[in-house]
């Protein structure tokens, strides 16, 4: 199947797709119950859309296409709500998180689908391992090599994204003392990491994507695990990196967050991208998955050291005039919280597990944030 | 010599039992693809003094109390996975839980009746046959690693109509100490008395033992342990003060649960103790059964096997879509109900010292009990297979 061509969409758009875990109240352990909710969803109108993913104890919602955090937020919250309800109906409970802290990858159930059983019986034990959870950000790209543009430029500011949604420290029962032990699980995966840097769709599609669909590795985008990656069905580009942090409003931040960056990037305020930025790029990435806020990144170009929180810190200041003609001002002062003072999820989660004394109580504090019964 | 001999066979008679019973269990597992649970009752029904095997009757002695320990102990467990706050949610369920239980116990009783049972038994037998046994129905469960809505809805109505037939039980035993005996005063506390006391102690020990966890904090580390304690603690009480241990254990893990000390997954089945137990509580129930009682009754048996499996489908999936499920999961639910076993044994066994030796008329009693042993376990895993809730064997 060769790559379909790239839909334009209009720049700065954004839609947000979050991959949530299914709980069993009882003993909080996740509950194999995809298919349940899905039936009871079905019955009646759901504000936006969703869909089973690979395991049964878990399922992804995505939102419309939009172009402010206001609405965006609104329909978040909404089709949280719905959720919530449907969950109350069956003794299910909804919580976000990266990973879930105890569950055992091989009592997991893979969802009654063939491609997700064809994936089961390629990745063997990593398919179930990947019961991980996960935002995905897309941002619509007038036109392909624009795309590849935005893609590349921000590679700078992936950790940001890593440290800013990091809410899986506990992995398998135990604290890994990562901040998102989640990305670990998808690294395992062959066709994860970055994209080739090819800046023009033509190149990428000759150079790249042709050779490697011709290896018989691939068939289409769907197959490449990348941190970013082009999605040209929708005319996006996607990011993958974010787990799904415990409320609907972080998500929200998070997405715009990444508008604006991309507003600022299309302006070229920054020096244009290279392939020698991805020299640092792994490192980086380590430092923002196992520090969160206080990791620390080199820059790209001029290799100096800088503080993740400084450097979050500093680009939100970049990004004030464009959070102003976007109307998401009050996403980025969430970010700003975040970055400045309260910490990510991962800090909020590891709280409770001191406090609780139980992992079991991390789980019930993530159930409890989703609902909004308490704040981080 | 052989007076020696015979001795010494009395005495590891039991662990003889419980040995072979595993070992049924095991193979059973693997060739005939039976949950354990029916195989241990098959070997403990055949190792019966009564079938001719080695096994005395162990009716009233140290083993029943065993035997009511272990029972006690999935009961806690089943109680501590009940989620209240999904009945007040979930109204529906609610309806549906009553609904199975009183249709069932009318429609068993006018089987009985049209096949000349006598008043009395015939409402014990009703009573009892409410009942879903949580013993079967949580091991499967367990056993299998099945989870969703037939999972939970099943452990749910199970503990549900336990609650319903053991109230009903206690309601027909007052009517008939009435009856018998004339005396209004040992009719009360034989039904209301007893069914509010356990009830209330379980309640007490759920509010006290999750607040002494609380206070220990890094002391109680092993939060199995307190509770397995605890549910020793309540059942020998119970059971020396003729209250109903079945009830108070129940009440005890409903109660512990709405506390939220979460016991964790590998604590599940009381780890090692509670799988020693259930072997026991199995070959104690199989070996209560006399292939006689159990012969002369099987047509009573049959009937009542077959309404009650009927009345209870019928219920759960006339309500399906209105709680939220499937018409098929609905109908699932209600064959995985069908399990009865240990828990009409038991309640039987906790009736005996009021000699009313009602179900002893009953032969149908027994047969219908054996007939379930085998056939319930496996209703209730064929229900979460089709259901999809089970560990996929190719994934296992």
């Amino acid at each position: 199947m060769p790559l379909e061509p790239f839909k334009s969409a209009e720049a700065l758009t954004m839609g947000v797709e979050l991959e949530l875990q299914l709980v069993n109240p009882a003993d909080f352990d996740l509950s194999a119950s995809a298919s349940d909710m899905l039936h009871l969803l079905g019955r009646g109108r759901f504000p936006g859309d969703v869909k089973p993913e690979m395991t049964e104890s878990m399922i992804e919602v995505s939102t419309d296409v939009h172009v402010r955090h206001a609405a965006l937020l609104a329909q978040l919250e909404q089709m949280r709500d719905a959720l919530v309800a449907a969950g109350d109906r069956l003794n299910v409970a909804l919580c976000g998180g990266g990973t879930h802290p105890f569950q055992r990858w091989f009592h997991q159930r893979i969802f009654a689908r063939p491609r997700f059983h064809e994936l089961s019986t390629l990745y063997g034990y990593l398919a179930k391992q990947f019961t991980v959870f996960g935002q995905h950000v897309h941002i619509g790209c007038g036109s392909a090599d624009e795309a590849l543009f935005l893609l590349h430029a921000l590679n700078r500011y992936l950790p940001h994204f890593i440290a800013l949604s990091a809410s899986s420290p506990f992995f398998q029962g135990v604290d890994t003392l990562f901040d998102s032990a989640r990305l670990n699980s998808v690294f395992a995966f062959p066709l994860s990491g970055r994209a080739p840097f090819l800046l023009k769709w033509e190149d990428f599609e000759r150079d790249y994507f042709a050779k490697m669909e011709k290896t018989g590795v691939v068939k289409s985008m769907k197959d490449f695990y990348w941190d970013i990656r082009p999605k040209p069905e929708y005319g996006t580009i996607e990011l993958r990196v974010c787990d799904t942090p415990l409320t609907v409003a972080r998500a929200a931040a998070l997405a715009c967050y990444l508008q604006a960056l991309c507003r600022m990037l299309l302006e070229r305020a920054d020096a244009p991208p290279a392939e020698d930025d991805y020299l640092v790029y792994n490192y980086n990435r380590f430092q923002a998955c196992r520090f969160g806020l206080d990791g620390t990144l080199v820059h790209p170009k001029s290799n100096e050291p800088l503080s993740l929180r400084e450097d979050i810190l500093a680009t939100l200041r970049r990004l004030e005039p464009h959070a102003a003609a976007l109307e998401s001002r009050a996403a980025l002062e969430e970010i700003y919280r975040v970055a400045a003072g309260e910490g990510n999820h991962a800090g909020f989660l590891r709280r409770q597990h001191a406090e609780e004394g139980g992992i079991e109580g991390v789980v019930d504090a993530a159930v409890r944030c989703f609902r909004e019964e308490v704040r981080t | 010599m052989t007076e020696t001999l015979m001795g010494v066979l009395g005495q590891i008679a039991w662990p003889l039992a419980l040995a072979v019973a595993w070992l049924a269990g095991e193979f059973g597992h693997r060739w005939l693809a039976l949950p354990r649970i029916s195989s241990y009752g098959i070997a403990g029904f055949a190792m019966a003094a009564s079938q001719g095997g080695f096994l005395p009757d162990p009716a009233g002695g140290p083993v029943a109390l065993l035997a009511d320990v272990a029972f006690s102990l999935i009961l806690f467990e089943l109680g501590y996975r009940i989620n209240l706050g999904w009945l007040r949610a979930n109204p529906w369920l609610l309806v549906t839980g009553i609904a199975e239980a009183y249709l069932t116990f009318y429609v068993v009783f006018l089987i009985a009746q049209a096949l000349f049972v006598p008043l009395l038994p015939a409402l014990l037998l009703s009573a009892l046959a409410m009942s879903t046994s949580p013993a079967a129905v949580i091991r499967v469960v367990n056993e299998s690693r099945s989870s969703g809505q037939v999972t939970e809805r099943t452990l749910h109505l199970s503990a549900f109509n336990c609650v319903l037939a053991l109230v009903a039980f206690k309601a027909v035993v007052g009517y008939g100490v009435l009856f018998s005996a004339g005396s209004v005063f040992q009719a009360v506390w034989s039904s209301l008395v007893v069914v509010l006391v356990s009830a209330g102690l379980g309640a007490l020990f759920g509010a006290v033992v999750p607040g002494l966890l609380r206070f220990l904090g890094g002391l109680a580390r092993n939060a199995t342990v307190v509770f397995a304690l605890a549910v020793l603690l309540l059942t020998a009480l119970t059971d020396a003060l003729n209250f109903s241990p079945l009830l108070a254990a129940l009440a005890f893990g409903v109660v512990a649960r709405q506390r939220r000390v979460v016991l964790s997954q590998v604590q599940r089945n009381f780890g090692a103790l509670g799988d020693l137990l259930t072997v026991l509580l199995f070959v104690f129930v199989g070996a209560t059964l006399d292939w006689r009682q159990a012969f002369t009754g099987v047509q009573l048996a049959c009937a009542v096997v077959l309404g009650r499996m009927l009345v209870k489908t019928l219920a759960t999936t006339l309500f399906a879509r209105l709680s939220g499920v499937t018409w098929r999961k609905g109908m699932l639910t209600g064959l995985a109900m069908t399990p009865l076993s240990a828990f009409a044994i038991l309640l039987l066994e906790q009736t005996r010292y009021l000699k009313l030796d009602l179900l002893d008329e009953v032969a149908g009693v027994m047969a219908v009990i054996l007939l379930l042993e085998v056939l319930g376990p496996l209703m209730t895993r064929w229900a979460l297979v089709w259901a999809g809730e089970t560990q996929r064997r190719e994934e296992a």
